[in-house]
């Protein structure tokens, strides 16, 4: 049966594989460069957003210097991989920072000083990128593990600062004179081959084997200690779990594809400079987990489709349009709000059905609409209006919209999983567990009692508490006065 | 040689002396309670002897090696778990994930070949499945079968009490400390984890350190007895010797207002006796 069932899981995932890369080779194919660069972005940022996850999600560390592993992974690749003739540019040019060491520091150069000329040839490009990525993830894991520190001493609230400020520090030293070398400063590198960063297979290999890292990490025993440590600190150390290395290892592990991530997104970006690695980044991550599901692989990859999609489709949102048509949206939208209300106390059966909010929402809904039909008639809502970062305040408002009504994200905690599409609930009897149940419940079958327990021998001394007969024992239990550990 | 060694043991929190000069012992395959008032000093000395606190003065030796240094999570690898007062289950994890966890340091394996489910990692993931399931078997069948996988916020209060223990044993400890196992259970349940508590000793093999309101559970299993008040040790010997102590009845019951000396026989009715409770 568990034979079976993995076997038919396996299968389902290879369908579903064959399925995505049925719709990676239409998109290659048939797709326009924007389709082609919005998936290739899903796929850069889906391996960040995952990696975040593993701290966020699955150890319940709030870590906001996301954005720094990337800028470090992502420096280190432009250098590692810059061609050589935007090297004679940058040396060439009066404002250049890098030194001769920095402007050595290339694959190529190491791969000739080797004698691996195969490896410095231009059809080679692939594999060198593929080692600076490599590299890259190795730099911001070292990071990481530093970072990962004081999160030994802090937690919640203070932890998160911390890491907020390594980020920003990350990124504030990186155009320092002092690190300018290794960074050309505020300029950058340009340039940086986009062979990677622009290809729909290894972007979406490479997030494939995130994903599988972090869920197999996540259904592990590693993965099982690190839920531990997010659902109570102490009691996972009182139960073995070492502290100390668990959380760095999720923050080492997290930087590494972060870093590698960065390294794609340079790529992709083909540039690296500074305010491509703004904590808005870190950000856009934070609502993919939260809006798919904290701690959900799964999820986090739904939430950021979302993320991507909306910032990468939504320009219409940001375009100038006619004062009417604005407030004729925000009347649709008012009404729209008035009518889910009503839907939503239907489904979840609330009373009065018809709130005054409804009434509220919906009479302000039907004014604005008149005002942008009647409007400019009495010369109201003339000329244009353009909303600049309408997306974001978007993403800001889905993020709030989904936080109210699904706590815990689209998803949840839980993941996408085979078992779960077809039904199948290990948490519920089966007929005849039932069955069983009810003979053990049920005193006219059972009537030793259940597992044979007698009645206690009465107590003799004084300070004995004489307890009474107990009834039902399952029955008779309530549930614990405090709800405690639910956790939001 | 005993098991557990206690000699000395003081902590104070700032004035407060929440255990003062504390010694006992406890020896391979016994159940000691510690019982006392409110306020006596038993949860500071379960956390004294798991590592979350330090001992001002005194030692703490296990199997003959100090305990005293050590970080909570080397203590339980060296065989001592704990269950707390106040339940600190994994709640959103099932039942079975949360005794599995305990189990976690018992895997020599590196996260690697975790990721990579080597036939090593995959052994050890079996032997674990197995000791969880006979752990849970100790409570009978209502933590097994599709209860294994509902997450904990699910149970009864009396089931996480239940999964609570399994979940100490499941740590491979030798020594448990187990803090008031009965709280907020009924009678029959009391009853219930008394017995579980000996088949821990006797078919399980563990040795227990118990702290305990219910008298009528420190009567029934414990081989020895200790009684603490404002951190110190008022009287120490079999149940029936202790409860008749002098001593340890006026730290429960109070002085009688009369003269000195007839407090011995103070405690007349059992309502008395619920004080400690």
């Amino acid at each position: 049966m568990v034979q079976q069932r993995s076997v038919r899981n396996l299968l389902l995932t290879l369908a579903a594989l064959a399925v995505v890369a049925l719709v990676l080779y239409f998109v290659q194919e048939q797709g326009g460069s924007k389709m082609r660069q919005v998936f290739t972005l899903f796929a850069i940022w889906g391996t960040a957003a995952v990696s975040l996850n593993l701290i966020n999600g699955t150890t319940g560390i709030l870590s906001l210097g996301h954005h720094g592993f990337m800028l470090l992974g992502g420096y280190t690749t432009a250098l590692l991989i810059l061609p050589e003739l935007n090297r004679l540019q940058i040396a060439a040019s009066a404002r250049s920072q890098l030194n001769d060491f920095t402007l050595g520091l290339s694959i190529e150069n190491w791969a000739r000083g080797l004698g691996l000329e195969a490896l410095a040839a231009p059809e080679a490009l692939w594999t060198r990128i593929l080692i600076a990525m490599f590299i890259g993830g190795l730099v911001a894991a070292a990071f990481g593990l530093l970072v990962g520190i004081p999160s030994l001493r802090l937690r919640g609230d203070y932890l998160a600062i911390v890491t907020f400020g390594f980020g920003e520090i990350i990124r504030l030293l990186a155009s320092t004179d002092l690190f300018a070398a290794f960074t050309n400063g505020s300029l950058g590198f340009t340039g940086v081959p986009s062979l990677m960063g622009k290809s729909l297979w290894w972007t979406f290999g490479i997030l494939g084997l995130t994903v599988f890292v972090m869920s197999r990490l996540k259904f592990s025993s590693y993965g099982r200690a690190l839920q531990g440590i997010r659902e109570d600190e102490v009691a996972a150390q009182a139960m073995g779990v070492n502290l100390a290395y668990h959380k760095v290892l999720a923050f080492t592990l997290s930087a590494f594809f972060a870093g590698v991530a960065g390294g794609l997104y340079v790529s992709w970006l083909s540039s690296a400079r500074l305010d491509s690695f703004l904590f808005f980044l870190t950000f856009f991550f934070l609502v993919a987990i939260s809006v798919g599901g904290t701690g959900s692989v799964t999820g986090t990859l739904l939430g950021t489709a979302l993320v991507v999609f909306v910032l990468q489709y939504g320009d219409p949102l940001e375009r100038s349009y006619p004062l009417t048509t604005w407030t004729l949206a925000l009347g649709a939208l008012l009404l729209a709000a008035a009518g889910g209300a009503y839907v939503y106390r239907r489904i979840n059966r609330l009373r009065p059905r018809l709130h005054p909010a409804v009434f509220v929402l919906a009479g302000m809904g039907l004014v604005t609409v008149l005002v942008a039909f009647a409007g400019p008639a009495v010369g109201w809502l003339e000329g244009n209006f353009r909303a600049f970062g309408l997306r974001r305040i978007f993403l800001a408002v889905l993020l709030l919209v989904i936080m109210v009504f699904r706590p815990n994200g689209v998803l949840g905690r839980s993941e996408f999983t085979w078992a779960w599409l077809l039904r199948e609930r290990r948490d519920q009897p089966t007929d005849e567990e039932r069955a069983q149940d009810a003979w053990l419940h049920n005193p006219a079958l059972n009537k030793e009692g259940k597992e044979g327990i007698d009645a206690p021998e009465p107590a003799a001394h004084p300070l004995l508490e004489r307890g009474e007969p107990g009834d039902d024992d399952d029955a008779g239990e309530e549930p614990p006065p405090v709800d405690e550990g639910r956790r939001t | 040689m005993a098991m557990l060694d206690i000699q000395g043991v003081s902590k104070s929190f700032g004035g407060l002396r929440a255990i003062s000069d504390l010694s006992f012992s406890v020896e391979k395959g016994e159940i000691v309670s510690v019982i006392g008032p409110n306020g006596a000093g038993k949860t500071t000395l379960f956390n004294l002897i798991t590592g979350v606190y330090r001992p001002d003065r005194g030692g703490i030796d296990f199997e003959g090696r100090t305990l005293v240094g050590n970080s909570p999570d080397k203590i339980v690898q060296r065989g001592i778990a704990r269950t707390f007062q106040n339940l600190r289950l994994f709640t959103n994890l099932t039942v079975l994930d949360n005794i599995l966890i305990p189990q976690h340091h018992k895997l020599h394996s590196n996260w690697l070949a975790a990721v990579l489910r080597t036939p090593g990692y995959l052994r050890k993931e079996r032997e674990v499945h197995e000791t969880a399931l006979e752990k849970l078997s100790f409570f009978g069948p209502r933590l097994m079968s599709y209860r294994l996988h509902q997450p904990v916020i699910n149970l009864s209060y009396a089931n996480r009490r239940r999964t609570e223990m399994a979940r100490a044993m499941a740590t491979g400890a030798k020594l448990l400390l187990l803090d008031e196992p009965s709280a907020g259970m009924n009678p029959k349940e009391t009853t219930e984890i008394t017995r579980i508590i000996r088949r821990m000793r006797d078919e399980g093999g563990y040795t227990v350190l118990l702290v305990e309101h219910k008298m009528n559970v420190v009567g029934e299993i414990s081989d020895r007895v200790v009684v603490l008040d404002y951190g110190e040790k008022i009287a120490e010997g079999t149940y029936r010797d202790v409860v008749d102590d002098p001593k340890v009845i006026e730290a429960y019951l109070g002085r009688k207002a009369t003269r000195k000396g007839s407090s011995a026989d103070a405690p007349t009715t059992g309502d008395e006796g619920r004080t400690g409770a």
